[in-house]
C-alpha cells in the first residue's frame, strides 16, 4: 500500500464543499475563514490537532479549482470546490481518525461543516467512513523523517536538546562527578519514559517547550 | 559533465575593476570608502559624468617593464556602486526601478532579520552614517607604506570635485573613526607586521582571501581553476578536478549555474557586466576572541593555535586544516608560501621578467597547497570540523556526504552559493585585551544574486547548521552568538578523529565574536551603463 | 494563510496529466516505490541504464535530507471523491498530480536543490504533466511551481523546532543513550569515563558514503526556532499575535 511508508501514513482526502452560500458567504469561503481564524487565533501548542495523537504534521486548504496551463491546455474545471486534508501521521488510519474525533470534536464540526455528506456525521465511527470516502490512494509515499509514534520522537527531541547540553557542560568533569552526574542527568530526564518529561506537541520556542516530569501531558 | 560551450571573452574594458581584480593583491593595500546622497538628480549625473573618465576597469595592467604605455596602473583606482534609492535619485525611470530584485530595493538594513543583524548587530548600533539615506558609494584604492599620501591626494581632489555639485551632491558625514569622531570617509587598510611588511592577516591574526571563485572570461591564468572553480568528480589537487563557474553568477547578462541569465535589471545594457556589491563594515572583538582562546585552548590538545585552526578549517597562517591537519605541516606550508611571494615581489622590483616568470610558477604551485582540497578525505570532520568556518562557506562539494553520484553535478548544492570577496581590514587594535576601539574588516562581497548567494550563506550557512547537520549551531567565528542567557548557546563541535575513541571537543558559551556596523546593498553598473545613467539615457521601453 | 510552521514548509503542488499518460507516471513512481525487494530494482535499472536509474535518484532524494514526508497522489478523471447526489459528478478532461511536501529551508532553497541536485528525477516525476517545462533551466521552472501552487490555509507541525534531520538524529541518540545507561550501570567511575567518550564520540556523527548503510547523525546539535525563511511571512505572523493580544485584552474586559 502506497499510503504507508514503514508505520508511517499519508492520508489525503479530498472532501467535496456544498456549492452555494449562507446567504452572504460561500461555503467555500466559509470553510477556508474558518481555517485561517484557526492560524490566526492560536498558539501552534494550543492547536486542537496538538492534542491528536500521532500527527506529525498536517494541513488543510480549500481548492476552489484547478489552474487553467495555458493554450494549447484545454480549459479544465472542478464542479464542485474541495476542502483537503493531508495528514502525515503514525500507525493505522482508522485509530488515527478515531482520535481524532475524540480529541478535538468541536474542530472536526467546524470544519467539515460545510461539507457534502457531513451532515450525517456524529459518532467516530461516522467519522472513519466519511474521510474513507473522501480518501484518494497515494502514488508514492516518501519518508524522509522517522516512523516512530510521535510520543517516541517528541521525547528523542526533548532529550537530544537535554543531552546535548549536558555534554557541553560536562568536559571538564571528573570520572566521578561525571558518572555521579551523568545519574542525575538521567534521573532527572527518563529516558525509557516515553511519557515524561519530554517536548510538548506543537510547542513553538524553547520557553514553553519541555513538559516537565511533573506535568500530565494526554497526547 | 563537460562543457562545450564556446569561450566567451569578456569585454573588460566595460566592467568595473575590483569585480575582477582584488586590488590588494596589485599592492593597492589602503582604502577609503566614501559615502554620497543625492538630492538633485541633475547634478547627481554631472557628478557621475565627471567621475566617469577616472573609473577604473577591469582591462589587464600592462607591467611596468612594457615598452608600450597600454593601459597602466592608476596610482590610486576608482569605483562606483549605487543603492537602489540612489539611481531613483539619480532619476532611473520607475519601470527600471521596478525590475531590480526585491531585496536589492528593500537594502540591509530592512533584511536585518534575514542577515541575523540583531543585538550589538542591530542597525542601531551601526556607524550613523548608514542609517542616513545612502545613495553613492565611491571607493579609492591606493598604495601603502610610505606612499600612503597619495591616497590622501587623491581623495582630496575627489572632495573639491564633488563641491562643484553641492547643494545637489553631499557627501554624507557620520563613519565612526577611531577616536569616536564622525568622518567623511571610512578607511581600510592592509595589516603590517612588526617588520613593517604588509601580511594578508585580518584582525584575529587570520591570513584572509585565500580562497575566491575563479569564473569563464576573465583571461586569469587557467590554472588558478584549482581550488577557486567548482568541483569535478575528479581529484581535487588536479586541474581536472575543477571547473570554472559560469560568469553569470557574478555578473549579469551571462550564463549562469542554472543555464540561463540570472534575473537582472532592464534595459538588459543597464544590467549586462554589472553586478551587485554587499558591503559590510564587521568589527571585530578582539579581547573576547583572544580571552575564549586562551581560557577553552587550555584543555585542548594541540593548544591555542590548533584551536584557532579548528574554528576557521585553516591555521592562522592559511595552511587549510584538511591537508595540513599539525601545526609542523602548516608552517612549513606557510614558510614556502612566503618565501615564493618575497621571491616573485623581488623579481617585478628588479624588472627582471625572466626571474618573474619562474618566481610566478613557484608561487602558483605553492598556492595550490593552500587551496587543493575537498572533504572527501575528511567526511566526519576529524581534521577539518563539519561546523568550522570554511567548510561553512564554502563546502566543496561537501554536502553530498561522500555520496559521489547523489546529485547530477558533485557541486550542485554549493555552485550557485558562491562568492567574490574584496576589501581589507580597518583601523588598528592597541590593546588585544580589549573588545573596543576601531577595528575590524570591511567586507566587500559581489554576486549575481543577493539573496540567492551572499544572504542564503549568511542565514543558512553561518548563523544556522541544519545543512550541515548541526541543529540549529552557528558558525563558531562569524555566527550572531546570543548575549541572552537564556537564548541559544554558542557551540561548536570539534570532531575528534572517528575510531579514535576520543571524544570530540565541545566548545560552549561561544560570545559573538564579529559584531555589523554598517553596510548596504549597491548595484556595480558597468561602464556603459554608468555613461547611460549619467546622460539619462537608461530606457526600458 | 500560512505555508509556514516552524521549520517546515507546506508546498501543494497540483498539476494535469494527459489521461492516457497516468500509466507511463504509475509506472515511473512504481519504479521509485521503496518497498519493492531491492535487488529486483537494481538488476531492472542497470538493464535500463544510468538515465533511468531511479534508485540512485532516490538517493538523491535521501541524500538532500530536507523533507519530512512528501507524497505524490495521482487522481484519474474518475477518481474525484463523490458523497452523494448533493454534489455533482466530476467529469475533468484530465488526470490531476497532487504533489505534498513538508520540506526545511525556504521555497527557493527546496526548489533550486531539487533542480540543481536531481533534475532528471524531478523530469522523470512530472515530465507527461502538461506544460512541464524540465527542471533546468530554473526560470521556467520556478515559473511553473509559482503558477500550480496552491497555498496552504492551516498547517500544523508536531515540532516547529525540528528539521527531519533533528528528529533523526534524535532517535540515533536515543537508541544509542538508552544502550549506554543500561551498559554503563556497573561500571566504576574510570571505566564509565571511556565508555561516555567513546559514546560521545560516536554521537559527534560519521556521514556514511555508502548508499545502503546507515549514516550515523551527528547528534550534538543544539534545537531552536528556525531563522525567518519569508520576511513577509513573519510580518503575517506578528499581526497574528497582535491580533491575538488585542482579543486577550478583550476577553478580559
Amino acid at each position: 500500500m502506497p499510503n504507508e511508508a514503514g508505520d508511517a501514513y499519508g492520508l489525503t482526502a479530498l472532501c467535496p464543499i456544498k456549492i452555494g452560500d449562507d446567504q452572504k458567504c460561500s461555503f467555500a469561503s466559509l470553510t477556508r475563514a474558518y481555517l485561517q481564524q484557526m492560524q490566526e487565533t492560536r498558539a501552534d501548542e494550543d492547536s486542537p490537532m496538538a492534542s491528536v495523537p500521532n500527527t506529525y504534521l498536517c494541513r488543510f486548504f480549500v481548492l476552489d479549482n484547478v489552474n487553467y496551463q495555458g493554450k494549447p491546455a484545454v480549459l479544465d474545471s472542478l464542479k464542485s470546490p474541495y476542502l483537503v486534508f493531508v495528514a502525515e501521521l503514525h500507525g493505522d488510519r482508522d485509530t488515527y481518525l478515531e482520535g481524532m474525533w475524540k480529541r478535538a470534536e468541536p474542530m472536526i464540526r467546524e470544519v467539515w461543516k460545510h461539507c457534502v455528506g457531513f451532515g450525517s456525521v456524529v459518532t467516530a465511527e461516522h467519522f472513519v467512513n466519511y474521510i474513507v470516502r473522501c480518501q484518494v490512494e497515494t502514488t508514492l509515499y516518501f519518508n524522509g523523517s522517522t516512523d516512530d509514534p510521535l510520543r517516541e520522537q517528541l521525547k528523542a527531541l526533548y532529550l537530544q536538546q537535554e543531552f546535548s547540553k549536558f555534554a557541553f557542560a560536562s568536559t571538564r568533569k571528573s570520572a566521578e562527578d561525571l558518572q555521579r552526574d551523568f545519574r542525575s542527568f538521567v534521573a532527572r530526564t527518563r529516558p525509557h519514559d516515553v511519557a515524561r518529561p519530554t517536548w510538548r506537541a506543537g510547542a513553538s520556542d524553547l520557553a514553553n517547550v519541555v513538559v516537565s516530569g511533573d506535568e500530565s501531558e494526554n497526547s | 559533465m563537460m562543457s562545450t560551450d564556446p569561450d566567451i571573452p569578456l569585454d573588460l574594458h566595460d566592467i568595473q575593476g575590483n569585480i575582477i581584480k582584488a586590488y590588494n593583491r596589485e599592492d593597492y593595500v589602503t582604502a577609503r570608502y566614501v559615502l554620497y546622497q543625492v538630492t538633485d538628480g541633475a547634478k547627481g549625473r554631472e557628478f557621475l559624468a565627471e567621475l566617469l573618465p577616472y573609473v577604473t576597469t577591469a582591462a589587464p595592467w600592462s607591467r611596468e617593464s612594457a615598452v608600450r604605455a597600454g593601459n597602466p596602473k592608476p596610482p590610486v583606482t576608482l569605483n562606483i556602486a549605487f543603492t537602489h534609492q540612489g539611481l531613483e535619485a539619480l532619476e532611473l525611470p520607475a519601470a527600471s526601478l521596478l525590475t531590480f530584485p526585491q531585496e536589492f530595493v528593500s537594502g540591509m538594513v530592512k533584511r536585518r532579520e534575514i542577515l541575523g543583524d540583531d543585538g550589538k548587530s542591530a542597525p542601531e548600533h551601526w556607524d550613523p552614517v548608514w542609517l542616513k539615506p545612502v545613495h553613492l558609494l565611491l571607493w579609492l584604492n591606493g598604495p601603502g607604506r610610505p606612499n600612503e599620501h597619495v591616497l590622501d591626494e587623491y581623495h582630496g581632489m575627489l572632495v573639491e570635485l564633488a563641491k562643484k555639485f553641492a547643494p545637489g551632491v553631499e557627501c554624507l558625514s557620520g563613519h565612526r573613526g577611531e577616536d569616536g569622531a564622525e568622518r567623511d570617509y571610512q578607511s581600510g587598510s592592509a595589516l603590517y607586521d612588526e617588520d613593517g611588511n604588509i601580511t594578508a592577516k585580518e584582525h584575529f591574526g587570520y591570513s584572509d582571501g585565500i580562497s575566491n571563485p575563479f569564473f569563464k572570461g576573465t583571461g586569469a591564468n587557467p590554472n588558478n581553476v584549482i581550488g577557486g572553480g567548482k568541483v569535478t568528480r575528479e581529484s581535487p589537487d588536479t586541474v581536472e578536478g575543477w571547473e570554472p563557474l559560469e560568469t553569470g553568477e557574478f555578473l549579469l547578462g551571462y550564463k549562469d549555474e542554472a543555464f540561463e541569465y540570472p534575473e537582472a535589471p532592464l534595459p538588459p545594457l543597464l544590467a549586462r557586466n554589472g553586478t551587485y556589491l554587499v558591503f559590510r563594515k564587521l568589527h571585530e572583538n578582539v579581547g573576547s576572541f583572544e580571552s575564549y582562546l586562551d581560557e577553552t585552548s587550555k584543555h585542548f590538545e594541540g593548544g591555542k593555535e590548533a584551536l584557532a585552526a579548528k574554528f576557521v578549517g585553516r591555521w592562522r597562517n592559511g595552511a587549510p586544516l584538511a591537508t595540513h591537519p599539525t601545526e609542523e605541516e602548516a608552517n612549513g606550508l606557510a614558510a614556502r608560501w612566503n618565501q615564493a611571494y618575497v621571491s616573485m615581489k623581488k623579481a617585478e622590483a628588479d624588472h627582471d621578467d625572466g626571474a618573474y616568470a619562474t618566481a610566478s610558477n613557484v608561487y602558483a604551485d605553492v598556492r595550490k597547497e593552500l587551496v587543493a582540497f575537498d572533504y572527501d578525505q575528511d567526511l566526519a570532520g576529524g581534521r577539518c570540523p563539519v561546523g568550522a568556518h570554511v567548510r561553512r562557506v564554502n563546502p566543496r562539494g561537501g554536502l553530498e556526504f561522500g555520496r559521489s553520484g547523489a546529485f547530477a553535478s558533485r557541486g550542485a548544492l554549493t555552485n550557485r552559493r558562491r562568492i567574490l570577496r574584496r576589501g581589507l581590514p580597518y583601523g588598528i587594535c592597541r590593546d588585544r585585551s580589549r573588545d573596543d576601539g576601531e577595528h575590524g574588516n570591511i567586507v566587500m562581497m559581489l554576486v549575481a544574486s543577493i539573496r540567492r548567494q551572499f544572504e542564503f550563506v549568511q542565514q543558512q550557512w553561518m548563523n544556522y547548521g541544519n545543512d550541515f547537520k548541526l541543529g540549529n549551531d552557528k558558525d563558531p567565528l562569524l555566527g550572531n552568538h546570543s548575549d541572552d542567557p537564556d537564548g541559544i548557546d554558542g557551540r561548536m563541535t570539534i570532531e575528534s578523529t572517528p575510531g579514535s575513541g576520543k571524544p570530540p571537543f565541545l566548545c560552549a558559551g561561544i560570545p559573538r565574536f564579529v559584531e555589523t556596523r554598517g553596510g548596504a546593498y549597491f548595484f556595480v553598473p558597468s561602464m556603459t551603463a554608468l555613461r547611460m545613467i549619467s546622460k539619462a539615457l537608461v530606457d526600458p521601453t | 494563510m500560512s505555508n509556514i510552521a516552524g521549520k517546515a514548509f507546506a508546498m501543494n503542488l497540483i498539476t494535469p496529466i494527459e489521461r492516457k499518460q497516468v500509466k507511463w507516471n504509475k509506472v515511473a513512481f512504481w519504479l521509485l516505490t521503496p518497498s519493492k525487494p531491492r535487488n529486483f530494482l537494481n538488476w531492472f535499472t542497470k538493464r535500463l541504464g544510468p538515465r533511468f536509474d531511479f534508485a540512485a535518484k532516490l538517493n538523491g532524494l535521501i541524500t538532500l535530507s530536507m523533507i519530512h514526508y512528501a507524497r505524490w497522489v495521482i487522481v484519474k478523471p474518475e477518481e474525484w471523491p463523490h458523497l452523494g447526489t448533493e454534489q455533482p459528478r466530476e467529469d475533468p478532461a484530465y488526470a490531476y498530480q497532487l504533489f505534498f511536501s513538508n520540506f526545511n529551508g525556504s521555497w527557493a532553497q527546496y526548489v533550486d536543490s531539487f533542480s540543481a541536485g536531481i533534475p532528471e528525477g524531478l523530469d522523470g516525476l512530472w515530465n507527461k504533466n502538461v506544460g512541464w517545462p524540465t527542471s533546468v533551466p530554473q526560470g521556467p521552472f520556478h515559473d511553473y511551481v509559482r503558477h500550480n501552487e496552491v497555498w496552504t490555509n492551516y498547517y500544523y507541525s508536531a515540532y516547529p523546532m525540528a528539521a527531519s534531520n533533528d528528529i533523526k538524529s534524535s532517535k540515533r541518540l536515543r537508541n544509542e543513550l538508552l544502550d549506554f545507561i543500561d551498559r554503563s550501570e556497573k561500571m566504576g567511575a574510570k571505566e564509565f569515563q571511556r565508555e561516555y567518550h567513546k559514546l560521545l564520540s560516536s554521537l559527534q556523527g560519521n556521514p556514511n558514503p555508502d548508499f545502503t548503510a546507515e549514516e550515523k547523525f551527528p547528534c550534538l546539535g543544539q534545537m531552536a526556532p528556525t531563522p525567518i525563511v519569508s520576511l513577509a511571512s513573519v510580518a503575517v505572523r506578528r499581526a497574528r499575535v497582535e491580533i491575538r493580544s488585542v482579543e486577550e485584552v478583550h476577553d478580559a474586559e
